[in-house]
């Protein structure tokens, strides 16, 4: 791999500090930018790494330190300040606008293609573009109807049509599959190859190694290390993120198998998933696996009355049901922790005791109906020393709590309806990785102590480390279900990605 | 099917609809009002869609935004009292002066209600709610409980909605519904070749992606108020014309006949796709509902806002199921014809 240890960076930040009330968000932080170079920005949630990003792009001023760009030091007041310098992000959810199409994506932030909207030549040059990325897109397409991945496309060519100079790449993995990290690192080496210097933010550890050339890792609003990719090893990058050894990555599932808790045949949804068949058991955890447009998810969905299905039978601890709403799932035992918490999962702007009793809060009215809020709190105060919940106290509002807490605070509302059968999905997505850790063994402890748990993930690792059965589908069906010392990287993914024949049920 | 899908766009199979449906209602309102097939109707319900399609212009910028602005109504109201009154007062003012002054009047107002929104991180139907009993108010007391009578007004104003652009054997095109299709096609071509207008349909697509998206997605929402506002003024002055006599309570209500113009004509309410010639035909279906239940005897006079409302309703949620569908139609059509990329 070619370094530049010889050229100077393009973008060199001194001693960034900015702090949010009495939260120092980033303490003295210095970093250098080299062109052709991938560098990667490890570290805990809460580690100052999006605060950074927002300092480069213009959307925070930074309380102390400067930017220099090629050696000049520069102000960033905005987001049109940060492109004149040729700085732009890329954020974990595309932000694309899906009522344009796709080359109006590409060229909406341009001010120097003249005063009136030339179609043609925009199609065209967007076609170019495209073309130079090796990207096949319809550039008449409306961004509505993209997948991700092809979203993601979208953004970087508009960042490159825009002469980017210095690219920032926020998470940009987490929501993709394997095979669309795979085309999307491609293209990060086209841009490389470019001269162009890269700022990478991701969780998954394997990938950022993989494609970083240079690691810097931040805790607590503070500069660690910095170093060539060459010269760290994975062990000594998760120690610097966390500050301590972590003896497991991932914690290992002991249950033992219980009652037969849940079966289901021929479960079908027109245009959606057809066929699925699997018998979920007490102490058990499931795992739905496949890559994005596997319609896991929308299985579990089906299973918990959002979207019922409309053929197939369910049987649930021992009877016959046919689940067409959330209450009524809720009633059988069955809770759903989902994937995207800011819009189904939690109440935002509400507190962690009103997030936690909201499905549940006809336990705690009095007679007259009134809520009893000395209970709420208790029952809240309960979660966030077990579960242990990073929150000054439970009257705080949700949305100022990271990421990873607010999936603990999911995972408490649904632990409080005393569920029998527990659907996650996706419950580490986005978070780091120990918080990822214990949420695992959360996991772990439920099913211990007799709970059914579905768990949706796209994230291999955790499905070959959590899963005692492994169900994988693709493009809404049923691919195979593996016993656990049969799932093996190699046969999910063969199975994921659909190089097999749909497999039966494998019954004990 | 998929020949009809290559060719249009859900927004246009919408706008196709809503031209059968105009036409099926005029064939309607025909074997129901007697004598209804003359130039007196037309005129009638013409000049009518005129105002109601100006208005509506203004308000699809608006509500391209992701906002709503309710308070058309107190500004058209409160323009044609306005210039009525000073054109009392001095016959003398030049007609291109008046049109100036209502279209800048307008403009304040509208800017009033831009910056409120814009800058100020108002909810936009708070902030239209709030102007739209103030500027009423002003008007009230502004008026002294006098109103604007034609004959103290200077001559040229009361010719004016009677002047003919051109005539089609006995329909005649008057000059304001000229004015308004002026208005409609200058700001559907803003819409779509200027950048100014993508960026509208930007900043109601995405707001979030808007913000980080380098250009000035608050001045962009209050240019749209600022002009909803100048259209508001032009539609007074067009009011003006109409009417010749104001009173106090002029244009009361309108705001809802524009909502109603601009849903039907396929304006989505949650930002980011619409039309000007969508919102004409709004505009078009309304005024004619509106003039010819005048006229049609069966029903009573004050269902027609019920009627309207319906109509709301209606559009919002045939949108939200039959577009929504159509869509979904398309874009999974357009999958499978687009080469496939997960193929490796």
């Amino acid at each position: 791999m070619l370094m530049n240890a010889e050229k100077p960076p393009v973008m060199h930040m001194r001693h960034i500090s900015k702090s949010f009330g009495a939260t120092q968000a980033l303490d003295d932080v210095s970093l250098s930018i080299y062109p052709g170079e991938v560098h990667a920005l490890i570290g805990e949630n809460g580690a100052g790494k999006s605060t950074l990003i927002k300092v480069m792009t213009g959307i925070h001023q930074p309380d102390q330190g400067e930017i220099l760009l090629d050696g000049r030091p520069i102000q960033i007041r905005n987001s049109a300040a940060a492109q004149d310098h040729g700085i732009a992000a890329i954020y974990q959810e595309p932000m694309v606008f899906p009522d344009l199409n796709v080359a109006e994506n590409i060229f909406i932030s341009h001010r120097d293609r003249g005063a009136i909207v030339r179609w043609g030549r925009m199609y065209e040059d967007a076609a170019t573009i495209l073309a130079k990325l090796d990207v096949k897109l319809d550039v008449r397409m409306p961004a509505r109807g993209l997948t991700l991945a092809a979203q993601q496309a979208v953004e970087i060519a508009k960042a490159i049509s825009l002469k980017v100079r210095v690219l920032v790449m926020d998470e940009p993995t987490s929501s993709l599959s394997a095979h669309e990290v795979a085309q999307l690192f491609k293209l990060i080496s086209t841009l490389r190859n470019q001269g162009v210097a890269i700022l990478f933010i991701g969780h998954r550890l394997e990938e950022v190694l993989e494609i970083a050339d240079r690691v810097t890792i931040l805790r607590d609003g503070k500069w660690i290390s910095s170093a060539l990719r060459s010269q760290v090893t994975t062990e000594q990058v998760i120690q610097d993120m966390v500050g301590r050894q972590i003896e497991d990555f991932f914690a290992k599932s002991q249950a033992e198998r219980g009652d037969l808790l849940m079966s289901v045949r021929g479960l079908s949804k027109e245009n959606v998933f057809s066929d699925i068949n699997f018998d979920a058991y007490r102490g058990e955890v499931l795992c739905f696996a496949g890559l994005i447009g596997a319609r896991c998810t929308d299985v579990g969905l089906a299973l918990f009355g959002v979207e019922p299905a409309d053929a197939g039978h369910i049987t649930f601890a021992g009877k016959e049901v046919k689940i067409r709403s959330p209450e009524q799932a809720l009633d059988l035992g069955i809770a759903y922790a989902t994937e995207d918490r800011r819009q189904f999962g939690l109440a935002i702007p509400m507190s962690v005791a009103t997030n936690i009793t909201l499905p549940t809060l006809r336990r705690y009215l009095t007679a007259l109906g009134l809520v009893r809020q000395g209970d709420e709190y208790a029952m809240a105060e309960e979660y966030r020393q077990r579960l242990s919940i990073r929150a000054p106290s439970v009257k705080v509002e949700v949305g100022r709590l990271s990421g990873g807490n607010q999936q603990k605070v999911m995972l408490s509302k649904w632990l409080n309806a005393n569920p029998k059968l527990l659907i996650l999905d996706e419950p580490t997505r986005g978070i780091d990785v120990p918080t990822k850790v214990e949420v695992h063994h959360m996991i772990n402890a439920l099913a211990a102590q007799g709970l059914g748990i579905i768990l949706i993930s796209s994230d291999l690792p955790e499905v070959l480390a959590m899963g005692d059965r492994v169900l994988v589908m693709r493009e809404g069906r049923q691919m195979g279900l593996f016993d656990r010392k049969a799932a093996t990287q190699e046969k999910i993914m063969t199975a994921a990605m659909g190089h097999n024949r749909p497999a039966m049920e494998a019954q004990p | 099917m998929s020949a009809l899908r290559r060719y249009f766009r859900p927004e246009q199979v919408r706008e196709l609809v809503l031209v059968v449906l105009i036409v099926a209602l005029a064939l309607f309102f025909g074997t129901q009002i007697q004598d209804y097939y003359t130039g007196r109707t037309f005129l009638r319900i013409s000049t009518s869609i005129a105002i109601i399609a100006t208005v509506a212009v203004g308000e699809t910028l608006v509500v391209l935004t992701r906002n709503l602005d309710i308070s058309v109504g107190s500004m058209v109201g409160f323009t044609a009292y306005f210039v009525g009154t000073q054109l009392m007062r001095h016959n003398d003012i030049a007609p291109l002066v008046a049109v100036l002054m209502a279209i800048g009047i307008g403009a304040a107002m509208g800017l009033l209600n831009g910056i409120s929104v814009a800058y100020g991180k108002v909810p936009s139907i708070l902030v239209t709610l709030g102007t739209l009993a103030i500027y009423r108010t002003i008007l009230v007391e502004y008026s002294g409980a006098k109103t604007v009578v034609a004959n103290l007004l200077p001559q040229w104003v009361l010719d004016l909605s009677s002047m003919n652009v051109f005539s089609i054997g006995e329909l005649d095109f008057r000059l304001l519904v000229g004015l308004a299709l002026a208005v409609v096609v200058l700001f559907q071509l803003i819409l779509t070749y200027l950048p100014y207008g993508r960026h509208l349909y930007a900043i109601g697509s995405n707001p979030d992606a808007a913000r980080v998206a380098g250009f000035l997605s608050q001045r962009i929402v209050l240019v749209a108020f600022v002009l909803c506002g100048a259209l508001c003024g032009l539609a007074g002055f067009m009011f003006l014309a109409r009417f010749s006599n104001i009173t106090v309570v002029a244009a009361q209500g309108m705001e809802m006949e524009v909502l109603a113009a601009v849903v039907v004509g396929g304006v989505s309410i949650f930002g980011g796709s619409g039309t000007m010639i969508g919102a004409l035909l709004g505009a078009a279906m309304i005024g004619l509902i509106d003039q010819s239940l005048i006229r049609w005897l069966v029903i009573s006079e004050f269902w027609r806002r019920a009627l309207l409302g319906l109509l709301i309703l209606l559009a919002v949620e045939g949108d939200a199921v039959i577009i929504n569908r159509l869509r979904s139609l398309w874009v999974r059509s357009e999958l499978q014809m687009a080469p496939k990329q997960e193929s490796q």
